[in-house]
C-alpha cells in the first residue's frame, strides 16, 4: 500500500538543493491550474526501460492505454523487448466492488506462464489504491511460486507529480532489486548510470567512451538496463546521476547503505560533456585513468570540431531566444552555445530555483513571462531561431523567424559530442527552411 | 489464494497491448466540439495530461484540457465539491469558457463523488454540463456519447417551434474533423440548415489560428447548442451515438430521427440519400453526388481485383472497423474485425468480431495480408511484413489525422483506392 511516511520522506528530501526555499517540483497539484503528468507516468518513465521485465499495470484501461509505446526509449535487450509492450489488468466495476487482487493474481501466472520475464513490476494506480487491493501479499506470493522478482510499485498518480513518482519507483528499485546479486569480480572503476532514460539513445552516446576511458557502467537506472545488473549495482563504485534531480534520494540512501558517493552530471553539449567525464574521473581520483581520460577528451573535442565545421559557417552570428523546462532552460543553451549560435535569452518559467541560477551563467538574460518578453526580445535583438514548445510556434510565424520544436519528441539524440552534430543538423535546416517565411504571408484579399 | 489453481482460468485475466481507451478521453474530445470550452476532467492530473498528450500528438495541434487534480488527502475527505470549485475558480481566473465540461474518471467515480450537486453550486458562476464517465466501463465511444446525451438534456432549451429543414448532426467520435465538414457540406447542398453536435470540424481540423488560446478554438457555439431544439431532423451516424438521436426526438418528439451505423461504402451511402430524399419528399439529388456515385461505381469495379482476394485485420472501436468492414466486403474482401470494447453493433458485423487486444489481433495476423489499426499496428505490421493502413486513436506518426476524408460517395472511393494500392505495394 502508498508508504505516506516515505512520501513525506521524499518530498523533504534533505540532498535536494531547491528544497531549502521552496518545494517547487513538490507542491500539491492546484485544481484547474495544472498541468504534466502524474506520480504513475513518473514511476513508468522510470522503469519501463527495464526491457528485460514485464511491466504490469494494476487498474483500469486509461493509466496505460494512453501511455504505452510512446517513449522511444532504445534498448540493446535481445530477447523480447517489453518496454514498447503494454500489459494491464483492465479492471472494470466488478473488481472495484469484489476487490482486483484475484484478477492480479490471475495476470501474474498469465505472464509468467507466456512470456517468461526476468522480473514483473507491479504499478499500483489511484483505483487499486482506493479500493485496497493487497498489492503487496498478491506479488510476495507470487514471487515464491514463481522464483523471479515481482516488485510492487507504489505510485498511484494521485499522490503527487512525475516527479516525485520517479522517485518512489527508485525507492521500489532499491528495496526490492538493488544488493540481491552478487557478481563474480568487482571493478575497480565499476559506476551505476541513475536517471538517463536512454530516449533516441542518448547514453548510447557517451557510454563507449567511457568504457574506452576504463571505466565500467554495472547497472543503469534504467536507460537500456537489465534487472541483473540492477540486482549487483550495490558493488559499484560511483553513482552517476544523469540530469535527474528525483533520484538524489535513491543516491544518497545508497551511500548510507552502500558507501556509494554520487555524482550529477549533464552530457548536453560539448563542455558539459566533457566536464562530465572529468567529475566521474576526478571521483575515482586515479591518475592514470585521469591522464587516460583527458586524452580521450581531446581526441573527441577535435573530432567533433571537425565534424561541426560545415555548420559553423551558417551558424556563426546566428542569435537564439530557448523556451523549455527544467534543465533543459539551461543545457540545451549550453548546446546551442557549443555549435556557435548566440543565445540571447532563455525562459526559466517552469525551472527550478537551482535551474534558474545555473541558466544565468549560461545565458545573459533569463525571463519569466514568454507571452511578453518573448516578442518583445525577438525585435530587440534581431533574433534568427526561436527555439521553444508548439505552443511558441505563432510567435515565430509572426516575427517570420526559424523555429525548432524543443519539447516535441525528439527522433535523434542530441547528447555527448555525438548528438551536438544532430542538433547542429537540425538548426540548420530550420533556418535554411524557406516556410517560416512563407506561411505567415499575407492571404490575396488581405492586400490592400 | 492459490495461484496454482488461478492458472487454468479461462478468460485471459489482463490486456497485453490494449485496444482500449477511456471513456474520459472520449468526452474530452465531444467537448473540444464546442467553442469556447474547457474539458474538465475530474480526477488525479495524470488523466488529464495523458489524455492532453495523446490527442496533442495525434492531432499536432494544442489541446484544451484542465483537471481537478485530486490527490490522495482529497480522494477521502472531498466529496467532489471543493476540487471542482476551486478548479473552476482558477480556470476563470485565466480565461472565460462559454462552458466547462466536466466529466469522472474511475478514481472519482469509486469514491462516488456527487458531480451534479458540485455543478448546481456553481450555477450562478459558470455555465456547465456534467457527465459520469468511469474508465472501468465502456471506453471512447461510450464517453463521447454519454458527453453528447448529457448536453442534450442538460443544454438545449424547451420549445415548440421547428424549423423542417434544419438538420442536427450527430457524428460519433471516429469521424474525422473533415468528415464532419463534409457531411454538413452535403447536407448543405440539399438545402439544411445544417449544425453538427460536436463539431470537431472548425476546432481540432488543424488551421494556423491567430492565437492559440488556451479554450477549444472552434466548433457548435454554447447558443448555437441551446436553440437546437427546432431541429426538424436530427440525424446520428453511428451505433454508439444513436441514443443520442433517440433522446433529442423524446425531448422534441415533432422532430425526425434518422440513424445511419455507417456512411462508408456504395450501400451505406445509397441508405444515406435514401433517407435523406425521403425525408425531403424529393427525388433529386445536386448533379455532383451523381457524379461521386458514379465514380465510387467504377472504384468497386476497379479495386475488387485486388481486395476481392485480400484478407484484412480490422483492429479500432466499434463503429469504425463496422464501417470499414462493410466497405471491404462490398469488393468482396475477408475481413477479421476486433473491437475494443463490447457495442450494440457487434450483433450488425457480416464478418467475424471480437472484442480483443493487440496480442490477440497479432495471433491472427500471420494469415492476413493487410492490417488495419491505430499506429501501435505499425509494429506488429513490419514484425509479419504486413500491408498496413493507419486508423483510429492515437496515431502518432503521420500528419494530416484531420484532413481525412473517407465517408460518403467521395471518401469511399478514396478509401477503397488506399486500401487497394497499400496492398499492391506490399
Amino acid at each position: 500500500m502508498v508508504n505516506r511516511k516515505l512520501i513525506k520522506d521524499l518530498l523533504n528530501e534533505s540532498a535536494c538543493s531547491h528544497n531549502k526555499t521552496k518545494k517547487a517540483s513538490c507542491d500539491k497539484p492546484k485544481p484547474g491550474a495544472t498541468s504534466g503528468g502524474c506520480a504513475f507516468e513518473g514511476a513508468q518513465i522510470s522503469l519501463f526501460p527495464y526491457a528485460d521485465a514485464v511491466h504490469l499495470v494494476h487498474g483500469p484501461d486509461t493509466c496505460l492505454g494512453a501511455s504505452w509505446e510512446t517513449r522511444a526509449t532504445l534498448t540493446s535487450y535481445e530477447g523480447e523487448n517489453n518496454t514498447p509492450l503494454g500489459y494491464c489488468t483492465n479492471v472494470t466495476t466488478q473488481d472495484i466492488i469484489f476487490g482486483g487482487d484475484k484478477k492480479l493474481a490471475d495476470a501474474l501466472a498469465y505472464i509468467v506462464e507466456h512470456k517468461k520475464p526476468k522480473a514483473i513490476f507491479v504499478y499500483e494506480t489511484c483505483v487499486t489504491a482506493m479500493i485496497g487491493d493487497n498489492i503487496d501479499y498478491t506479488c510476495k506470493t507470487a514471487e515464491e511460486l514463481f522464483h523471479i522478482p515481482i516488485v510492487p510499485v507504489h505510485s498511484p498518480g494521485f499522490v503527487g507529480s512525475k516527479n516525485l513518482g520517479s522517485r518512489l519507483a527508485g525507492e521500489a528499485v532499491l528495496d526490492a532489486l538493488v544488493g540481491t546479486r552478487e557478481p563474480e569480480f568487482i571493478h575497480p572503476f565499476g559506476i551505476n548510470l541513475i536517471g538517463d532514460y536512454n530516449v533516441t539513445g542518448d547514453m548510447w552516446q557517451y557510454k563507449p567512451i567511457l568504457e574506452r576511458i576504463g571505466i565500467k557502467v554495472i547497472s543503469s537506472l534504467s536507460g537500456d538496463g537489465r534487472i541483473e545488473q540492477i540486482q549487483m549495482a550495490h558493488t559499484a563504485k560511483l553513482n552517476v546521476i544523469v540530469c535527474a534531480k528525483s533520484l538524489v534520494t535513491l543516491c544518497r540512501k545508497m551511500q548510507e547503505r552502500y558507501n556509494i558517493p554520487y555524482v550529477s552530471v549533464s552530457f548536453y553539449g560539448k563542455r558539459d560533456t566533457s566536464n562530465a567525464i572529468r567529475s566521474i574521473v576526478n571521483a575515482f581520483g586515479d591518475a592514470e585513468l585521469i591522464a587516460k581520460a583527458e586524452t580521450i577528451i581531446a581526441e573527441e573535442e577535435a573530432k567533433l570540431a571537425e565534424r561541426l565545421r560545415p555548420y559553423h559557417l551558417m551558424l556563426k552570428g546566428k542569435k537564439a531566444i530557448l523556451n523549455t523546462g527544467g534543465n533543459k532552460s539551461w543545457s540545451i543553451a549550453s548546446a546551442l552555445q557549443d555549435i556557435g549560435i548566440e543565445v540571447v535569452a532563455t525562459c526559466v518559467q517552469k525551472a527550478t530555483e537551482e535551474d534558474v541560477a545555473i541558466a544565468s551563467e549560461y545565458v545573459p538574460i533569463v525571463f519569466k513571462n514568454p507571452g511578453v518578453e518573448q516578442p518583445r526580445l525577438i525585435d530587440e535583438h534581431k533574433v534568427d531561431i526561436l527555439l521553444a514548445g508548439g505552443r511558441s510556434l505563432y510567435t515565430a510565424i509572426k516575427k517570420r523567424i526559424a523555429f525548432v520544436d524543443v519539447n516535441q519528441e525528439k527522433k535523434v539524440s542530441y547528447g555527448a559530442y555525438g548528438g551536438l552534430e544532430n542538433l547542429a543538423s537540425d538548426v540548420c535546416s530550420a533556418l535554411a527552411n524557406p516556410v517560416f517565411k512563407l506561411v505567415g504571408k499575407a492571404a490575396p484579399w488581405e492586400l490592400v | 489464494m492459490n495461484l496454482k489453481e488461478l492458472r487454468t482460468t479461462s478468460i485471459k485475466p489482463l490486456h497485453v497491448n490494449p485496444l482500449k481507451l477511456s471513456q474520459p478521453m472520449g468526452a474530452t474530445l465531444a467537448f473540444l466540439g464546442i467553442k469556447n470550452c474547457m474539458p474538465l476532467m475530474h480526477g488525479a492530473q495524470g488523466c488529464a495530461s495523458f489524455t492532453k498528450v495523446l490527442f496533442t500528438r495525434h492531432f499536432n495541434d494544442p489541446i484544451a484540457i484542465q483537471t481537478t487534480a485530486v490527490n490522495d488527502i482529497t480522494a477521502v475527505i472531498d466529496g467532489g465539491d471543493k476540487g471542482i470549485s476551486e478548479a473552476v475558480e482558477n480556470i476563470t481566473k485565466k480565461v472565460t469558457p462559454d462552458l466547462v465540461g466536466l466529466f469522472t474518471t474511475g478514481m472519482t467515480e469509486t469514491k462516488g463523488d456527487d458531480i451534479k450537486g458540485a455543478t448546481l453550486l456553481l450555477k450562478e458562476k459558470q455555465k456547465m454540463v456534467y457527465v459520469h464517465t468511469p474508465d472501468f466501463e465502456g471506453g471512447l465511444e461510450s464517453g463521447w456519447s454519454l458527453s453528447v446525451q448529457n448536453i442534450i438534456s442538460q443544454l438545449i432549451e424547451p420549445t415548440t417551434q421547428i424549423r423542417k429543414d434544419k438538420v442536427l448532426v450527430i457524428p460519433n467520435v471516429n469521424l474525422s474533423p473533415i468528415e464532419v465538414e463534409k457531411l454538413k457540406e452535403a447536407l448543405e447542398l440539399m438545402d439544411f440548415d445544417v449544425l453538427a453536435l460536436p463539431d470537431l470540424s472548425d476546432s481540432l481540423d488543424g488551421h494556423l489560428g491567430v492565437k492559440q488560446g488556451a479554450l477549444s478554438s472552434g466548433g457548435i457555439s454554447v447558443s448555437e447548442i441551446e436553440k437546437l431544439g427546432d431541429a426538424g431532423l436530427v440525424m446520428s451516424i453511428g451505433r454508439s451515438v444513436k441514443k443520442c438521436g433517440e433522446m433529442f426526438h423524446e425531448k422534441f418528439p415533432q422532430s425526425t430521427h434518422l440513424h445511419f451505423d455507417s456512411l462508408i461504402g456504395l450501400e451505406a451511402c445509397d441508405a444515406f440519400y435514401a433517407q435523406v430524399l425521403n425525408y425531403l419528399g424529393s427525388k433529386s439529388v445536386p448533379s455532383v453526388v451523381k457524379r461521386w456515385r458514379a465514380r465510387l461505381q467504377d472504384v468497386l469495379l476497379d479495386t475488387h481485383f485486388t481486395l476481392g482476394k485480400a484478407k484484412i485485420v480490422i483492429a479500432d472501436e466499434p463503429d469504425s472497423v463496422y464501417g470499414m468492414s462493410k466497405a471491404l466486403q462490398e469488393v468482396g474482401a475477408s475481413v477479421e474485425a476486433f473491437i475494443s470494447q463490447r457495442s450494440e453493433i457487434q450483433d450488425a458485423f457480416t464478418c467475424g468480431v471480437r472484442i480483443g487486444d493487440f496480442e490477440d489481433v497479432e495471433a491472427l495476423l500471420p494469415q492476413m495480408d493487410m492490417i488495419i489499426a491505430n499506429f501501435h499496428a505499425e509494429r506488429l505490421a513490419h514484425k509479419h511484413h504486413k500491408a498496413l493502413l493507419i486508423r483510429g486513436f492515437p496515431n502518432y506518426e503521420q500528419v494530416g489525422i484531420g484532413l481525412r476524408h473517407n465517408i460518403l460517395y467521395e471518401g469511399s472511393c478514396a478509401f477503397l483506392c488506399e486500401v487497394n494500392n497499400l496492398l499492391g505495394h506490399q
